[in-house]
């Protein structure tokens, strides 16, 4: 008897969400199919790479990237030069200067970069990420929401803490894209979705950040919740775990002993710059195998890699 | 040393001296002062509030106290070190916990309906009311100079005659008084003992003008709340019946807070002193006397109990049960008599144990399943018990699976700032006005009597109502704005449910954001663990034809309330029961019937225990389950209907 494969199509899809407007414009999820699963169904759309920048322009990059951003010292001249990189399909803009534990930059002076680096992306989509201090993003990604008008970009990211004033504005208001953030728990992305929809925000407008870690680093979690959510929204049909994933990476991976140990500390470990990279590809590559519809990266190095990675694949 | 002083609104001060730095609850619990600590210490339930009238202490500032109450004097004991001299006042609604024995009117038809049906059930499960308890008048020869046989022996072979049995047995305190009884009544004595095949074990022995009585107790030791019944053995009429707070709380919320406590030095002995002499002692005096009968002549008592509070009441080492391999000391006993153990009721009575089946699924269950019946029905019936430890039995005629879950104490009133048992001033039933966001109470107690806060039942109504209106959200956080809803300086809501002026306590009654957390986890371990133990055995809600609820939560639950909120499945409500408290009932039928206590114990040996914590899904059900009605909205189609 000959061997028919059966098709893992589901009736099931992603909700596609596009993010920006014009030629640039990007659109993340709406396949009926397991990652990278081609040769079941067609991928509606490719999943995307964003390049990340931050509030304090070159102040706080690893040395590394210093040659990439030549002459660079503000976010602005950063994103200037990044829209240029190869692979770049959007960019997200992190206000890390924000948290008050931090630096505590004043919601004026983030603002103020905001509008910079909004003018410098030019017709690029845009992620605008907040502090990660739930209390603190809910007065400065309601301000960056009201400011970004008419970009369509992903405000990262609305919490259980303060979704009410981040989905509200970014959802209601403003007509951005609501980028909801859980941690790492397929019930507790879900009860998120419900609370967001509650509020009235259109569930086409929600995409997810289901929690993150780099590879190596309690990945498992992290792999296991997205293949999860994945399957229910595909193969159970839920449509409260339907929204694209996207997933910061470049914050995670840089953050690890392999990327930031230096040379003299550790001889044995080989260059500096490539093992950030690595780290940052492998669980870019990691995110994008087990559902990630989109991710964020800081390396020019691992954007084009990682960007050549999906056209092979898909 | 500094001296601290405890004083109290209704009793005299008690004076100690305890070291600098020593926290103000360990002196107290130290100086047998009660304060009520459900937390155990941690500053999370701001329940230990006490007020300083001299001197000073050290204490840290938590958000339970308000600045203003903070000036006025009032400190957590549990975060209070000693510094100086000192003296403050330990309020009554600290001790709450002991509040008010309640002895139940036995006149309410609701009440007796519950042990009536019972017995009916059990009559056509074919299982004889009739224990082997009996009064006998007994004559004997009276002695002479030509026969002087001891009077033990005397008594023996008149029992022999009697009863047709060689092994009697005649215990020290019934041979204590026998030359006296014996005399005083020419040697025609009433004699109340017990009958089986192997031998008569003599109780008492009473002169024959005397009025006698053959009485049993049967006793329902919850971890958060202790109820009983006395009766009657002969007939099985319920004589009095009475509940009170479990004088262990103050000890520590739930079991494991209990045996930790019961492992430090003396603890052993301080948590079986507050069980018998602070509980059970004090209640079978007031049940008693409401009865009008002496406690002596109670021969035989009957305890469902979890594993932990049996092990405890007994003064057992706790600590196996805690620890891996999870071992108790028992599972059946019958070697308890009411003397080894303080038990203030005849010293020879016997005391009897619904058995355990596991570490956290006790006498309790078994005593509770044995009343739901269904070990004898051929369709798939669930028992919940909810309790401080929730208990869940899924089974039929053939086949019964248990498992416990921690819901904590909320369906008794604990972990909540406003909680309390069903007694007179709780809130049992509500409803809320959609439109202008105002509350209407059922309050447990006379007509006209003023809330005080909330039993298990209402907090289901009050949360049930405050989704359905549309004040808080699925995650039980305010989404509504009103007069009745308020946020303190840490952004925490509440919702008022009665202002000061109209509340029966000094102030706002309240429910907070943190109650409704505590809640909602509470219904979510109980969901999480029906939904896990029926995918373990391969079932679904749709197979399930009966639900007995069990447990002593108010007088009754709002069924369709407990679906809306995701506490129970959603299934027709005419499946629903709530058979009140098991336990007790099963308790009560384990001392009147003896064959109903063969039952038991043969329901004990068939029923098989899952370890929720073995099954790697469980805590996924769990975080689904904390979500109202839940995070798979499919789960509850009906509640979605409802708007």
């Amino acid at each position: 008897m000959p061997f028919t494969a059966k098709s893992g199509k589901f009736n099931a899809s992603i909700k596609p969400v596009t993010i920006g407007s014009g030629d640039k414009a990007a659109t993340i999820g709406g396949e009926n199919v397991l990652p990278f699963y081609s040769f079941d169904a067609e991928i509606a759309n490719a999943p995307k790479v964003g390049i990340e920048v931050t509030d304090f322009g070159m102040e706080h990059e690893p040395e590394c990237l210093k040659k990439y951003y030549d002459g660079c010292t503000t976010a602005a001249d950063m994103v200037k030069k990044a829209v240029a990189f190869e692979g770049v399909d959007f960019i997200s803009f992190r206000m890390e200067g924000g948290d008050p534990n931090g630096a505590n930059k004043s919601t004026e002076d983030l603002m103020a970069t905001l509008g910079e680096v909004i003018e410098a992306a030019g017709d690029m989509p845009l992620v605008i990420c907040g502090s990660k201090n739930a209390e603190r993003d809910a007065e400065l990604l309601q301000k960056a929401a009201e400011l970004a008008q008419g970009k369509n970009a992903i405000i990262l990211a609305a919490r259980e803490e303060n979704y009410k004033t981040v989905g509200a504005a970014a959802g209601l208001a403003y007509n951005q894209i609501v980028g909801a953030e859980s941690s790492v728990d397929i019930n507790l992305a879900k009860q998120l979705n419900v609370l967001l929809t509650q509020l009235g925000v259109n569930a086409s407008n929600v995409v997810m950040n289901v929690g993150s870690a780099a590879a190596g680093y309690g990945y498992e979690y992290v792999a296991s919740t997205m293949q999860r959510i994945k399957a229910a929204a595909l193969s159970q049909n839920d449509a409260q775990l339907q929204m694209p994933i996207i997933t910061p990476v470049a914050s995670e991976a840089w953050a690890t002993k392999e990327a930031s140990a230096s040379e003299e500390d550790v001889p044995g470990w080989g260059d500096v710059e490539s093992r950030g990279i690595d780290m940052e590809v492998e669980t870019a590559a990691a995110d994008l195998a087990c559902g990630s519809n989109a991710v964020i990266l800081k390396h020019p190095v691992s954007v084009a890699t990682v960007s050549k990675l999906i056209k092979e694949l898909v | 040393m500094h001296k601290v002083t405890f004083k109290f609104e209704n009793s005299e001060d008690v004076s100690v001296f305890a070291a600098f730095g020593e926290n103000l609850l360990e002196v107290a619990r130290k100086t047998n002062v009660a304060i009520d600590a459900p937390c155990s210490g941690n500053a999370s339930c701001g329940k230990c509030r006490v007020k300083l009238i001299g001197g000073n202490l050290d204490s840290k500032k938590t958000r339970h106290i308000s600045d203003e109450e903070y000036n006025d004097g009032w400190r957590l004991a549990c975060v209070s070190t000693v510094c100086d001299d000192v003296e403050v006042m330990v309020p009554d609604i600290a001790s709450a916990y002991r509040s008010r024995m309640k002895v139940a009117d036995l006149s309410s038809p609701d009440e007796i309906k519950i042990f009536d049906d019972l017995k009916e059930q059990v009559v056509e499960a074919g299982i004889e009311l009739k224990n082997d308890m009996q009064l006998t008048l007994l004559t004997l020869n009276a002695p002479s100079l030509d026969d002087t046989m001891p009077d033990n022996e005397r008594f023996t072979r008149a029992m022999q005659a009697l009863t047709g049995v060689q092994q009697i047995r005649l215990p020290y305190s019934v041979m204590k008084k026998l030359a006296t009884v014996l005399r005083a009544s020419d040697f025609e004595v009433q004699v109340i003992y017990r009958k089986t095949e192997q031998d008569v074990f003599v109780y008492d022995v009473v002169e024959k003008d005397k009025e006698v009585f053959v009485g049993g107790l049967a006793i329902d030791i919850g971890t958060t709340t202790v109820s009983g019944i006395v009766i009657d053995m002969l007939t099985g009429k319920i004589l009095a019946k009475g509940s009170s707070g479990n004088g262990q709380i103050r000890y520590g919320a739930d079991v494991i807070n209990r045996i930790i406590e019961s492992t430090k030095p003396g603890g052993s002995v301080r948590l079986q002193k507050a069980v018998i002499d602070e509980t059970i002692n004090p209640l079978i005096q007031t049940m008693c006397k409401d009865a009008k009968i002496n406690p002596k002549h109670i021969y035989r008592m009957s305890v469902g109990a979890n594993t932990t509070m049996n092990h405890l009441l007994f003064g057992m080492n706790g600590d196996p049960i805690r620890t891996e391999p999870y071992i108790p000391t028992f599972f059946k006993t019958n070697s308890v008599f009411a003397s080894d153990i303080g038990i203030r009721i005849n010293p020879g009575a016997h005391i009897i144990v619904a058995p355990n089946i596991g570490s956290y699924v006790g006498g309790d269950i078994t005593a509770g399943a044995f009343v739901s019946m269904l070990w004898n029905k051929p369709e798939f019936s669930l028992f919940i018990d909810l309790g401080t430890n929730g208990e869940i039995v899924f089974g039929n005629q053939d086949f019964m699976f248990s498992c416990a879950c921690s819901a904590g104490p909320a369906f008794e009133g604990g972990d909540i700032s406003c909680g309390m048992r069903a007694t007179d001033g709780a809130i049992e039933a509500c409803t809320i006005d959609k439109e202008t966001m105002e509350p209407t109470f059922t309050i447990v107690g006379d007509e006209g009597t003023k809330p005080i806060g909330l039993c298990g039942s209402g907090i289901i109504d009050v949360i049930s109502e405050l989704f359905r209106c549309g004040i808080i959200s699925p995650k039980g956080k305010f989404i509504r704005e009103g007069d009745r809803v308020r946020h303190d300086k840490y952004g925490m809501g509440s919702y008022v449910l009665a202002f000061e002026k109209d509340a029966g306590s000094v102030k706002d009654v309240e429910i907070t954001e943190v109650d409704i957390d505590n809640f909602i986890r509470a219904k979510g371990a109980i969901f999480s663990a029906i939904r896990t133990m029926l995918s373990y055995c391969d079932f679904d809600v749709s197979m399930i034809e009966h639900v007995y609820v069990a447990g002593g939560i108010g007088s009754g639950i709002n069924m369709k309330n407990a679906i809306n909120i995701g506490m129970f499945p959603d299934v027709p409500l005419e499946l629903y029961q709530y058979i009140g408290n098991s336990s007790l009932v099963g308790a009560y039928a384990m001392l009147y019937s003896t064959e109903a206590e063969r039952k038991v114990y043969e329901i004990a040996q068939n029923m098989t225990y899952i370890e929720l914590s073995t099954i790697t899904s469980y805590m996924d059900e769990f975080v689904g389950a904390c979500f109202l009605p839940h995070t798979d909205a499919g789960l509850f189609l009906s509640v979605g209907a409802m708007e």
